[in-house]
């Protein structure tokens, strides 16, 4: 009981514990943030693809495969899956409205089989949330003035509805039916990105014949055209010819992955199809004449092809979603991979082999990515951890302190008939009621930067001109944060432990200490 | 009246680096049940080792085979836990220097013989209430009612030293050991003390040993013995360690 008395009143009254208490607090602080922020990043890397590709991904490139239809029913009639839809994925390169030419990644969705797959990911988020510019009823956070053009009743320019514009933007089509593009937020360069976390389209500038630049005021990207260039592949991957179509855009994009939104150009389905010449056409017999001589008239005659069937149309990828509580990696992989080979052996020498297609889980088709980060967090907890265990040496040297300072104290709570142990326990509590409370503010000091983390690191940006977190190496707008309970409590208890063994060696010098030496003590 | 501390042949002997400084050649010592004996000897006579010793906070030379028996049991023989027992139920240390613990209050000071005497888990036979009762009793015998809250500095040399003989009797021991407890004080100061000693002697039958080196508080016990160079004075050494 004495000790919990006499720890309070050290607690209180002493300055070296509660220096080591701010040691700890900044210790806990440190690796919870860290972690937290690593955590989120690893989190938000598993999560975000999902919300753009579904759980897992069908993929044979470049050409692609026919009867994706019979594919996604077959997969869809499994109860693993929830629901497949086809995709083109390749690359190309657009014409901007400014005259700038930009390589990008091009995606042919069919977007009512697209949303069904992704149009609600995890977290609320998907595709459909994606789509950046519709109208919004409140302000994004920081948005303290309300600046964002989303917020006004009218769109930024010309006469578009916000309507329009997020309907375009869900089914790829304009208005007047035309086939459209989005494009990713950050690929044409014509939005400004606030400090504040919202986009204001920008003044594309044009080079004039003679040699100077103008701004294009009145160009804003959603009521703007691009121009598509796409090379059709054969078999063996040689190209075809370059075919270019002019299309209206019809939104933009912000998925938070900066790789996305940087590079990815979303079309309609059928029309990458036509262009890369993957659409439903007739199958010509290889071996029908193509002229004939006509011994009346002495000429030669073209002749109609013969058409002996119809070749389907292709796509490269197939997007699928499993099913909910359905493991990505140990079961709905697997059963894709069953219902693949089924699929396969029904269209022999038509699709690509079972073996020979590639199916990926999310994880697995960033497995790079996941293991570096997932090395980088393991690395970097170590670092902060052998840094953290300094603390250890500072209680240690704290607590040897004051066992000298305390010496009589120990003489007279001896004389008194305290044991050895509990002397020594005094001293071991008081190192873990500094673990504890240390650890304690560490982790309402994480949480208070977790929460705000992005608005910290946005002051630092503005006022110190310190820009830690860059969207371009670090693939997300923003920092991302998870800060656990469990990692939490882990944390809490290494540095309670910690302070345990920092207080251990004192604690055993002073339950050690002959009790008339500390008495006479000066 | 029966012997409750007997002590005989008592050496002690302290290292200084190589050097080995004889402090107790050969003590014996009985005090009777309820008497008051002063211990009167110069500085460095042995005086506080001796009442160290008597009080279970150090053990005598092995090689002695020096015996210290608290009402009939022997100290020697006790376990370092039976001695820590020994020290919080039965014996009482008054120092000269007070020994208070600076960072506890008056009340605190006094009760937390008592929390060491009921251990970790809790008072047992009696509650906090019952403890801090009885603190407050004794702490309003010695005048010091008002000063529950204070801490040691904010007193003055004669309330610190009532506060520690408090504590000391917190747990109400049959044994009080004051080591030279005026030693510190103004003349008139330490009479005030005195007083309450033998007050508290006369209230409780406590037995008292007293160590001092001023004749005129060692007037005051029922008998004194004096120490000399580590011996009881005309008493001839048993044991030349």
């Amino acid at each position: 009981m004495y000790q919990a008395v006499l720890t309070r009143r050290y607690l209180t009254s002493k300055i070296m514990p509660l220096l080591a208490m701010a040691a700890v607090t900044l210790s806990v602080g440190t690796v919870l943030v860290t972690w937290s922020v690593m955590g989120g990043f690893l989190e938000q890397l598993v999560n975000a693809g999902r919300s753009l590709i579904g759980d897992a991904k069908i993929t044979w490139p470049n050409t692609g495969f026919p009867y994706s239809d019979e594919l996604i029913e077959m997969l869809e009639a499994d109860d693993r899956v929830e629901a497949a839809a086809p995709l083109i994925e390749t690359f190309g390169v657009i014409n901007l409205p400014d005259d700038k030419v930009q390589g990008v990644q091009i995606q042919g969705i069919d977007p009512e089989q697209f949303l069904d797959v992704v149009g609600d990911g995890e977290g609320g988020g998907g595709f459909a949330e994606s789509i950046w510019w519709r109208r919004i009823d409140k302000p994004v956070r920081l948005d303290k003035d309300a600046e964002d053009p989303r917020l006004d009743t009218l769109a930024p320019l010309g006469d578009s509805s916000w309507e329009e514009l997020e309907q375009s933007g869900l089914t790829l089509t304009e208005p007047d039916g035309e086939a459209a593009a989005m494009l990713g937020v950050h690929v044409s360069g014509f939005n400004y990105r606030t400090p504040t976390g919202f986009y204001r389209p920008q003044p594309p500038i044009q080079a004039t014949p003679d040699g100077g630049i103008r701004y294009l005021t009145n160009v804003w990207l959603p009521n703007d055209e691009i121009t598509l260039h796409v090379m059709p592949l054969v078999a063996g991957g040689r190209g075809i010819d370059v075919t270019t179509r002019t299309i209206p855009v019809a939104n933009e994009f912000f998925t938070g992955l900066f790789e996305i939104d940087s590079k990815v150009v979303m079309v309609r389905l059928d029309l990458l199809q036509r262009m890369l010449d993957m659409q439903e056409s007739e199958r010509i017999d290889p071996d029908s004449p193509r002229e004939r001589f006509n011994p009346e008239t002495g000429e030669i005659e073209q002749l109609e092809p013969r058409v002996i069937g119809v070749t389907p149309e292709r796509v490269t990828t197939i997007l699928i979603r499993g099913a909910k509580g359905v493991d990505a990696d140990n079961e709905l992989k697997p059963a894709v991979e069953e219902l693949y080979a089924q699929f396969a052996a029904r269209h022999p020498r038509e699709v690509p082999p079972a073996g020979s297609i590639l199916i990926r889980s999310w994880r697995e088709l960033n497995a790079t990515k996941i293991a570096a980060v997932e090395k980088e967090t393991g690395l970097v907890l170590f670092v902060f951890g052998l840094v953290c265990f300094t603390t250890v040496f500072l209680v240690l040297a704290i607590f040897w302190s004051m066992v000298s300072e305390k010496t009589r104290d120990i003489g007279i709570l001896r004389s008194m008939g305290a044991s050895t142990a509990g002397v020594a326990w005094l001293w071991l509590r008081y190192g873990a009621i500094i673990g504890l409370v240390g650890g304690v503010l560490g982790l309402a000091m994480a949480l208070l930067i977790v929460t705000n983390i992005n608005e910290i690191h946005e002051w630092m940006g503005q006022n110190l001109g310190l820009v830690i977190w860059d969207p371009a190496v670090y693939l997300f707008v923003e920092i991302p944060t998870d800060l656990d309970p469990k990692k939490a409590g882990v944390v809490v208890g290494a540095a309670v432990l910690t302070c345990l063994l920092g207080a251990a060696i004192p604690a055993w010098r002073a339950g050690a200490m002959d009790p008339v030496k500390a008495l006479r003590f000066e | 009246m029966p012997s409750i501390v007997r002590v005989q042949n008592l050496h002690k002997t302290y290292r200084l680096g190589r050097a080995k400084v004889p402090v107790l050649r050969g003590v014996d010592l009985d005090v009777e049940e309820g008497e008051w004996v002063g211990i009167l000897g110069q500085s460095g006579s042995g005086k506080s080792t001796l009442l160290h010793l008597v009080g279970g906070l150090d053990r005598p030379d092995r090689e002695s085979r020096a015996s210290i028996e608290f009402d009939g049991a022997n100290l020697g023989s006790m376990s370092r836990a039976d001695l820590d027992r020994y020290r919080s139920r039965s014996v009482g240390f008054v120092f000269q220097f007070y020994h208070l613990l600076p960072e506890m209050r008056v009340l605190e000071n006094v009760t937390v013989g008592s929390m060491i005497r009921h251990g970790r888990l809790g008072y047992r036979g009696e509650t906090k209430h019952d403890v801090e009762q009885r603190a407050k009793e004794v702490l309003g015998v010695f005048g010091l009612g008002d000063r529950l809250r204070h801490r040691p500095n904010e007193l003055s040399g004669g309330e610190r030293q009532r506060v520690a003989i408090a504590r000391a009797l917190i747990n109400r021991p049959r044994l009080l050991l004051a080591d030279e407890p005026t030693g510190n004080l103004d003349r008139e100061t330490g009479g005030t003390i005195i007083d309450a000693i033998a007050e508290l002697r006369d209230r409780f039958g406590l037995t008292i040993v007293m160590v001092t080196h001023d004749q005129k508080i060692a007037d005051r016990a029922d008998r004194v013995v004096r120490l000399v160079d580590g011996r009881v004075e005309d008493a001839a050494p048993a044991f030349e360690g």
